[in-house]
Parts: structure tokens; sequence; C-alpha cells
């Protein structure tokens, strides 16, 4: 008896589960990609005019990430096929399960023409493949293209495979991080923007210290900061001490940033502003959210290492929280020693690829090449990234203000958006019309940035401990510098643990980048 | 699993097992006879199929350097290296000590807990009451972890958390919660506690009201208070869906969700917080290294694997039903 109901439980339960998994395994909606494609074929005309031979529209498949929920409608591609005398078939996928559909895509020799990767991750996985011969070689081919030959050299070069380049890039601005802070609070305490370190820190001090909110609490603190050592405030200070970046000379070598004095004077200055307080004291393990909600709320007033063009959305709804404050852009801090540095980003987040299984022989590439040289034309580059004129932003002083309906630009426009390459200054496209006083100033740090601007050497490098194990061994550098900032181990236990990164392969990462370096 | 299953379309049929089918015609007579039962069977069966077993040819890159481009078919085989490499690594013994850890305090801290919980909601008088409460138990189960882990980060942040603001205000030191490691198993497992418990409730409920009441009535006839009927009675009769829940919870001794640890785990306290899960996450997947995260999950279903036989040898040793 209870032998049976028991087993009847279990078969019960087990149904059921078998059903949530059901449910739950559909839930990947995939954006539907072969949505009406008439694959119809350029009309032959060729007896009437024989003398005439009208070309039809090319063909591309292109396949791209999609950073919305939905597939965006044809509104922008029917421009676009006009515009370009294309025919394109847009297969967009979602940009969290994009790696996978990459790989099984590729294992499955189904790439299309067009091929966008994610971001530099998966660029550098995809790299053992291009040098296996997959992809089409560009490189000696841009010449020809007298739009395509405006991308930059420096980022295309960061782009090269042994050498060679095999990618277009979309761009993204070397340097945009610095600080924002709260203007309202600096000029009520009489501070002015920091011109050095030493400044910075004193601002950060007085903005924990001396009540700049004026509520009589001793209730703020100077620096808001989360647990990234790159894109939070760490690596933009360590930048500004005069810290290479990532990788540096040292008696003619090459070594890692943590092995330079000056890394040890940023690691320093965290971790007096940590024992002062002038810090948050939980930054090692604050998100990002939690972070930009601390400084949105009121609580601090040094906002770093974030990308100095987000003071639009901070400014918004810190001035919900407090109609008063006032924030600014500022990025220029010099060093001890009066130097101004600027780490810098390979200059772009994704590449393009064009697989030889998809593309047949060099003269179907050089027409979809066609394609990108035209999308580097302002007219082209323009309704990508911004719309259509009237309908999605219109101009003012010869700069794109896009409109307030946030939802159909997310709609309509963002899938391409994200697929535009080179950037404004190759592509001629317009840039963001701005009101805010704030987001002006850091448009033109943003330039400033790049003239101080220190490249990571070994951008362009290729090192294959790195790529296998890499990520793992920055984990440990990663957790002594925490350490270090929260007085766990002192400059002895620092060593050690840079001894522990060189015996589990760090050391082989120093010949395999010298043995480039000099070359 | 599937045992059980197949084990259930028989069940409500009457008739002795006999040994062996004494001629095909028979066999073919009891399977038409059953079809409806077989129908119905195929959809489970189909389900392990496809999504259970298709899946396990994927374990084969594990023994090669899989690359995506050349498939299965095309990538080099290597044999034990990617083994090899994870056992040894520096950190893999501290990596699966963490692992157990973290196992046993579900074993013995969370996995009573629905039980009690159960048996708590049994003895509240009125379905009114019952329901409400049941309801209200069943909620966080649906919040996501993460919402979870930043709840519990408003709280017990030193930036102004609560738990740390009446500490200081109680004249007390405040406590760094989130980067001391000390505090990181606890903070799990209390986390675990209070978004699983009411839902684990559900079997234990179900199985209690399956007990026939007359049992009761003749306890408390003899004069049995509340607590001896729990023990007596409650507690006998919902033993073996304990068991059976016990040891399908060992068989998944080494998952313990990448999503809540990996939500919990910083710099600071990384020397107790990480587990296989995470370092599958660090060292395979944000790296590309297919091949070394498919060794490491093979690694842990072999230990599940060898657990769940261990234990369920163990439970028919004590005279319980094991899960097959």
């Amino acid at each position: 008896m209870k032998k049976k109901s028991f087993t009847m439980l279990l078969t019960a339960l087990l149904t059921f589960s078998t059903l949530l998994a059901g449910c739950g395994g559909n839930n990947n909606n995939q954006a539907s990609s072969a949505g009406g494609e008439s694959t119809t074929k350029p009309v032959e005309t060729e007896k009437a005019k024989e003398e005439v031979k009208v070309e039809g529209p090319t063909e591309i498949k292109i396949m791209l990430p999609l950073n919305t929920s939905e597939t965006p409608p044809d509104t922008i591609k029917n421009e676009l096929e006009k515009l370009t005398n294309t025919k394109l078939t847009y297969q967009f996928f979602p940009a969290d399960t994009y790696e996978e559909k990459l790989n099984s895509s590729f294992a499955t020799g189904s790439l299309p023409q067009v091929t966008y990767l994610k971001n530099q991750t998966t660029f550098i996985q995809m790299k053992e493949a291009i040098k296996d011969g997959q992809f089409w070689e560009i490189g000696t081919l841009l010449s020809e293209f007298p739009n395509l030959s405006k991308l930059k050299p420096e980022i295309l070069n960061n782009t090269k495979v042994d050498g060679k380049l095999y990618t277009l890039y979309i761009g993204r601005p070397l340097a945009r991080q610095g600080i924002i802070y709260r203007k309202d609070w600096a000029d009520k305490l009489g501070l002015a923007a920091p011109a050095n370190v030493d400044e910075l820190f004193e601002m950060a001090k007085a903005f924990t210290e001396q009540d700049p909110d004026g509520n009589g609490k001793k209730d703020t603190t100077g620096i808001i900061d989360r647990n990234e050592l790159t894109y939070g405030a760490f690596k933009t200070v360590s930048s500004w001490f005069g810290t290479p970046n990532t990788w540096g000379e040292k008696d003619g070598k090459l070594a890692p940033e943590f092995t330079f004095d000056e890394y040890f004077d940023t690691m320093d200055f965290f971790k007096k502003a940590r024992d002062g307080g002038y810090i948050n004291q939980d930054f090692a393990a604050t998100s990002k959210t939690d972070a930009v909600n601390m400084f949105k709320a009121g609580k601090g007033g040094l906002y770093i290492g974030g990308s100095m063009q987000d003071i639009d959305s901070l400014n918004k709804d810190t001035i919900k929280n407090n109609p008063a404050a006032v924030l600014d852009a500022h990025s220029m801090v010099a060093s001890p020693d009066g130097k101004y540095a600027q780490w810098m980003i390979p200059g772009y987040n994704n590449v393009v690829l064009f697989p030889k299984s998809a593309v047949k022989d060099e003269a179907e590439l050089k027409k979809i090449l066609t394609f990108f040289d035209q999308m580097m034309t302002p007219e082209v580059a323009n309704l990508m990234y911004w719309g259509i004129e009237g309908t999605h932003y219109t101009v003012e002083d010869g700069k794109a203000k896009a409109t307030d309906d946030k939802e159909l630009i997310e709609r309509e426009v963002k899938g391409y958006k994200d697929s535009v390459i080179g950037e404004a200054e190759t592509n001629g496209m317009y840039e963001n019309y701005n009101t805010l006083p704030g987001r002006i100033h850091a448009d033109q740090l943003v330039l400033e940035n790049v003239k101080v601007g220190v490249a990571d050497p070994t951008a362009a490098m290729d090192s294959s401990t790195y790529t296998e194990k890499g990520v793992e061994l920055q984990q440990i550098i990663t957790d002594a510098t925490y350490k270090y900032i929260y007085g766990q181990i002192d400059k002895a236990g620092f060593e050690k643990e840079v001894e522990n990164w060189k015996s589990r392969g760090g050391e082989k990462i120093i010949e395999e980048y010298n043995a480039l370096y000099k070359k | 699993m599937q045992e059980v299953t197949a084990q259930t379309s028989s069940a409500p049929q009457l008739q002795p097992k006999p040994e062996i089918y004494k001629s095909s015609s028979e066999l073919k007579k009891r399977l038409w006879r059953n079809k409806w039962l077989y129908v119905m069977l195929t959809p489970g069966v189909l389900y392990f199929l496809i999504f259970k077993y298709l899946p396990m040819y994927g374990l084969i890159i594990s023994f090669q350097d899989y690359k995506p481009y050349q498939g299965i078919t095309g990538s080099d085989w290597v044999g034990m290296k990617h083994f090899s490499r994870l056992f040894t690594e520096p950190d893999f013994l501290n990596i699966l000590v963490n692992t157990l850890v973290l196992f046993g305090l579900n074993i013995l801290i969370y996995f009573p807990m629905p039980i009690i919980l159960a048996l708590m909601l049994n003895e509240l008088q009125g379905t009114f009451f019952k329901r409400t409460f049941q309801t209200i138990f069943y909620l966080p189960h649906f919040l996501s972890l993460v919402i979870i882990v930043s709840i519990s980060y408003v709280m017990v942040t030193m930036d102004g958390g609560i738990i740390n603001e009446l500490l200081v205000y109680f004249g007390f030191e405040p406590i760094n919660f989130l980067l001391n490691p000390g505090w990181f198993r606890p903070m799990y497992i209390i986390q675990v506690i209070w978004r699983e418990a009411g839902w684990g409730t559900i079997i234990y409920l179900a199985s209690i009201a399956a007990i026939d009441p007359g049992l009761y009535e003749a306890s408390r006839m003899d004069g049995a208070g509340r607590l001896r009927q729990v023990w007596h009675i409650t507690l006998p009769a919902i033993r073996g869906v304990i068991i059976t829940l016990f040891i399908l919870k060992i068989g998944s001794v080494l998952d313990l969700g990448f999503e809540h640890v990996y939500l919990l785990l910083n710099s600071m306290n990384r020397e107790v917080a990480e587990i296989i899960d995470t370092y599958v996450y660090t060292a395979g997947l944000r790296q590309g290294q297919f091949s070394y995260s498919t060794a490491i999950g093979f690694f842990k279903s072999i230990v599940g694997f060898v657990m769940v036989i261990l234990v369920n040898k163990l439970s028919k040793k004590m005279g319980e039903e094991g899960v097959y």
C-alpha cells in the first residue's frame, strides 16, 4: 500500500518535472532569421540589352549579434538596400547565446558570407581558425576601396593576425575613461578639479570628511568604486600614476604592469583611501549596479574609471534624488612627477570576418567589400547608426539629435547601430548632439585623452600560453591586488604572488611576448 | 530514473510477475494489453534519450583538443591531457575541498530544513492558515538569485547596510560580511535555506497527506501526544521519501549552482568560495577552453554517479528502497 502510493507520487513528480523541463527548454527565443527571403534572381534582361550589362543587386547574407529583445523590422534594411544596390539577409541572434551560435555554425560549415563576432574575446578565440586559413585575407584589397582605406591603420594593426589583416573593425573611442564628479560639492568646498593624483586624494578626503551635502551628518564617501580593476577606478588611476598599459618596457624587455613601481604606488593610493574611509569599504564586493546607485543617491562624489559619456544617465537620476546636483567630467590628472597619461583600449569592440566556406572567390569578396565601402559613407553610416532622418533623429547644428522615443530606436535602429564599421571620424556619420554641459565636456576630454594615450604593446601580439591560461592567471594578480589594498598582504606577499603567477605560466607568457616584441 | 517510470507502468496491473515469458505470443499479448501504458511511457523515454543520453556524445571532446571549426570528427585526440591538467592544478585540492564543504553544509544544514518545516506546517490547524503560510514560504523560490544576493548585499554591506548600522548603534564593531572569508559559508547556506526551504516542503506535505488518518486516531486512543504522533507515525511514513530525495541530492554532490556562488565570490573570499563550477567558468569558458571545461564537467558527473551508487547500496542495506 505504502509502496504503491509512493511510486505513484514519484511518477507524478517525474512527469511534472519533465513537463517543467520541457517548458524551460524552449525559451531560447531564437530570432527567426529566414523570415521571408525571396530568392529572386536578377531578371535576365540580357536578350533585350546585350550591349549594356545590367548588374543585379549583390546578395549578401550577414550574421550578427543582437543586443535587444526582438529582431528589428525591415524599415532600415529596405532603405539600405536601395542605397547600396544589394539584397541583404540579416540573421540576428541574441547576444547572450551568440558565441554558441557562432561555434555551431562554424562546426557545420554554415557561416554566412559576412560574419560578425561578438567582442574581443571571441576574436582571440577565433585566431586559431584564422591562422588555419578559414577566412579571407582582406589587407591586400583595402587599397582598392577609397572609403575602407580611411580606416585607422593603428587600429587595423591591433586586429592583424600574424601580420595579416582579415577583419574590418567596429570602432570605439580609444580612451573614454575618466572621472565623473559632483561639481556642486567641489564648488561648495572650494575645490578645483583635481590636477594631479595628490589633489585627487585630497578631494576624496574632503568629500568624505567635510559634509559636502550639508546635511550635518558624516554620511558621504569620496570615491565610489566596484569589484573591477580594469573598468573600475584602479586601472585609470594606475595610468595617472604612470603605470604602463598592461605591459610595459623595463630594461629593454616587455614586463607585465604589476612588476612596475607605479603599480605599487597605485595600490598604496587605494590602500590609504580605504584605511581613511575615503572609498566605499566594500568596493571589492560591490557590483556596477550597486556602485552606480550609490553615486546616484548622493552617497559619493567621485565615480572613476567608467566611460565619461555615461554622465548623461548618471546626471538624469542624480538630479532626481537631489535637484541641486551638478555633475562634471574630468580626466587630466597628472602623475607625481607631472606627466599625463591615459590607457587606451585597442580601439575596436567587435570585428567582421569573411568565411571562405561562404565566399567562393575573390570577385564575390570584392562585391561584399564594396557594400562595406559604401557603409563608410556618411549617408549609409548615418542611416545605420542613427536611423531615418525625421523619424529616428533630427539634425541640429550639424549633429544628430535622437528622437525622445527611445523604444522606437531600440526596436528599429539598435540592431544595425552596433554593426557600423569604423567610427565617426572615418565614416563621416553625425556626432551626437548634446545639451548637458558635462557631456559636452566629456566628449572634448575623450578626444584630449588620446593625445596622451598609452597603448597596450601586446594588443596585436599572440601568446599561446596567454590564450590558454591568461584569464586564469590574471585572477592571481587581481586577488593579490585587492588583498594588498585591504592590508591582508604586504609588498613581500604581493611579490610572492607574482612569483606564483610566473611559475604557473606567466614566465612563458613573458617569453612569448618578448620573442615577438623584438621582431 | 527511467527504471522508476518503467516500474510504475506495471504497477497498477494486478498480475503476478512471471520469471520468463514462455512464448513470444504471450509477450505480445501482454504488450498489447498494456499498450496504453507504453504509449504513455514514450514521451518520458524520448525525453531522456534526446536530452540526457544524446548529449553524452559531447563528452568525447574532453579527450580531444576540440576546435569548433573542425568539429568532433576533425579535432586531435590528446588522451587524458585535460584531466591531468585538472589534477595537477595547484588550486585543485582547495577547490575540491571548498566544493565538498558547501555540499556538506547543504546536506547537514539545509536538507533537514524542509522536513522540519513540513512537520510544522502539518501541525497548523485549519486549512486557511496552512495555505497562507505555505504560499508565503514558497515565494522566495521564485526570486532569482541575483535579487537575493543583491538584497543581502544591501543589508550587510559596511557602506550603510542596515545590519552593520544596528551593530554600530548598539556599540559593536561593524562586521565585514562580504569580504571576510569566514562569513562566506554562513551567508551562502542562509540564502539557500531562505530561498529553497519552503519550496522543498511540497513533496513532504504531499506524502504526509497520504498517511491514513486512522493511524493518528488509533494513537490518540492510546494516549499519544502531538510529538509522539510525529515521531511514531508521520516520520516513519515519510521515511522512504526522505531517503529517496536524499539519494537524489547526493547525486548532485558537486553541482551547487554556479550562479549563486559566483555572485558571492570576490577576490577576498576566493580561498573558501572558489568551487568547481566557478573554476570552470574562469578557467574554461571565459577562455574558450571547451575541452578542459568538458573534462571538469565529466569528472563531476563521475563523482556524482559513484556517490549515488554508494548511497543507494547503503540505503538498501538499511532495508529501505533505493531509487532503483
